[in-house]
């Protein structure tokens, strides 16, 4: 009985000086050390795949935008109940109408290419099956150059929700 | 006249008993990681279910590493185990060993010189189905781990328990075996019961708390049991700390038991600090007029 009145009055002072010093308690850190390591278990992603998953990002997001591909964020986040893929790309330039033209061209001019070359023309993937919806947000920040975040719930593979976010 | 129509009830009657108790409820308790209490967890709802007045059976499947047995205080009692059992050299009630204060209360042993493979999962369902017809209630311990040991004791389950501890191994281990269990078909709901509470570590931010662990797994609470060291010695008794009705863990196992049978018990208020530092506290508080 004494022993724990002491080292409970040990904890208390030793927690009021652990308050003092730094927010972050034991407590805390043991919830965020576990909802990044849960997400990593949960969705079977490893390294190795989620630095893929990011390239093939580039690759396609290139067509639209100059970005600077260097600091281009891709990260798993909780976000309430939901998983999210959060992606952050700093936009250097946005190209200009007949510059995405002139690159899709270019794309399809490929694929037929390559259709041909196979003889089967029958299935062709459909690649626009995400809807996005685009929203364009006013904010105020001290940078120059603008970024998009896509936000992409998770759990709905078919049905992805895209939101972009541009910053003006 | 009257001798010929008394057999012809009596026989419809039991038929009728037999569909009454027909559907008996099997539950897993599991947790993943090994030492967070699956056992303790087991041998005291299974008692506190029967002091309620419910037939119950728990099923040890720790197949070479059986413990349910001494936590029961019955290890001296077992002739026959679950792999007799399953390779014929006994019949299943033969094997069912009675517990010593109350009838309502069976084990089936674990076969200790035996691996996990001596059961396989088909074998479990049929033993969990026989079971079902004579029992309330089906408690299936679970062994440690995610192989083929858990696969068998899931497998005849169709409600799971999933014990969990607030700390950060345990909880990670809680969320594999949710995910398990989410894509099994049978296993029709899961709950969560968190064990060894220490509301003081709580109170100073120094471990998770009952809701941190709820909200990172997102899974529904069925008990909050309290750290006590009563369980020790309850457990170096052979006894069940639910016996003892002033043991705060026993009450607490005491509260899953009824909410397992459907009642709405609140969860208990670990946060009441009964130390003195409090008492004196509150003291002082009471003092200065201040209120908490």
């Amino acid at each position: 009985m004494n022993e724990n009145i002491f080292t409970n009055i040990y904890n208390k002072v030793l927690g009021f000086f652990r308050q003092t010093e730094r927010e972050e308690n034991a407590k805390d850190i043991a919830c965020n050390r576990l909802r990044v390591v849960l997400m990593q278990d949960r969705t079977n992603l490893t390294p190795e795949l989620m630095d893929r998953m990011r390239k093939e990002l580039i690759e396609l997001l290139s067509k639209y935008v100059e970005m600077d591909k260097e600091a281009l964020e891709l990260n798993l986040e909780q976000d309430g109940d939901q998983m999210a893929l959060m992606l952050s790309i700093p936009v250097l330039r946005a190209r200009d109408e007949e510059e995405i033209k002139a690159e899709l061209a270019a794309e399809d001019a490929e694929k037929e290419e390559v259709l041909e070359a196979a003889e089967d023309s029958d299935d062709e993937p459909d690649e626009n099956q995400t809807e996005a919806e685009i929203e364009n947000e006013d904010k105020d920040e001290s940078e120059d150059n603008k970024a998009v975040d896509i936000k992409v719930p998770d759990k709905e593979e078919t049905s992805s929700q895209e939101e972009e976010k541009t910053k003006k | 006249m009257q001798s010929c129509i008394i057999p012809e009830t009596s026989a419809l009657s039991e038929q009728d008993k037999k569909g009454e108790t027909m559907n008996g409820r099997v539950i897993v308790i599991t947790s993943g990681k090994g030492g967070v209490g699956k056992t303790t967890t087991n041998a005291n709802i299974g008692t506190a279910l029967a002091r309620a007045g419910k037939k119950v059976v728990m099923i040890d499947t720790d197949l070479g590493l059986r413990n349910l047995d001494l936590l029961l205080g019955l290890e001296n009692r077992i002739v026959y185990t679950i792999v007799d059992v399953v390779e014929e050299r006994c019949k299943l009630k033969q094997a069912l060993v009675k517990d010593k204060k109350n009838p309502n209360l069976c084990l089936l042993a674990a076969a200790q010189t035996r691996d996990k493979t001596a059961v396989t999962e088909e074998q479990l369902k049929n033993i969990c189905e026989e079971l079902k017809k004579d029992f309330d209630f089906i408690l299936v311990d679970c062994p440690a781990g995610i192989e083929q040991g858990f696969q068998n004791a899931v497998a005849g389950a169709s409600e799971a328990i999933v014990v969990t501890t607030p700390e950060m191994s345990a909880v990670r281990d809680a969320d594999r075996i949710i995910g398990l269990l989410e894509s099994k078909e049978e296993i029709k709901s899961y709950k969560l019961l968190i064990n060894r509470v220490r509301p003081n570590l709580i109170k100073s931010n120094d471990m998770m708390s009952v809701e941190d662990v709820v909200e990172i797994l997102s899974a529904k609470l069925i008990g909050i049991i309290p750290e006590d060291t009563g369980i020790i010695t309850s457990t170096n008794k052979g006894e069940p700390i639910v016996n003892d009705e002033k043991s705060l863990a026993g009450k607490a196992y005491n509260n899953v038991a009824r909410r397992i049978i459907g009642e709405d018990v609140p969860f208990l208020n670990l946060e009441d600090d009964t130390s003195l530092v409090a008492k004196v506290k509150k003291f002082f508080s009471g003092l200065m007029g201040k209120e908490n």
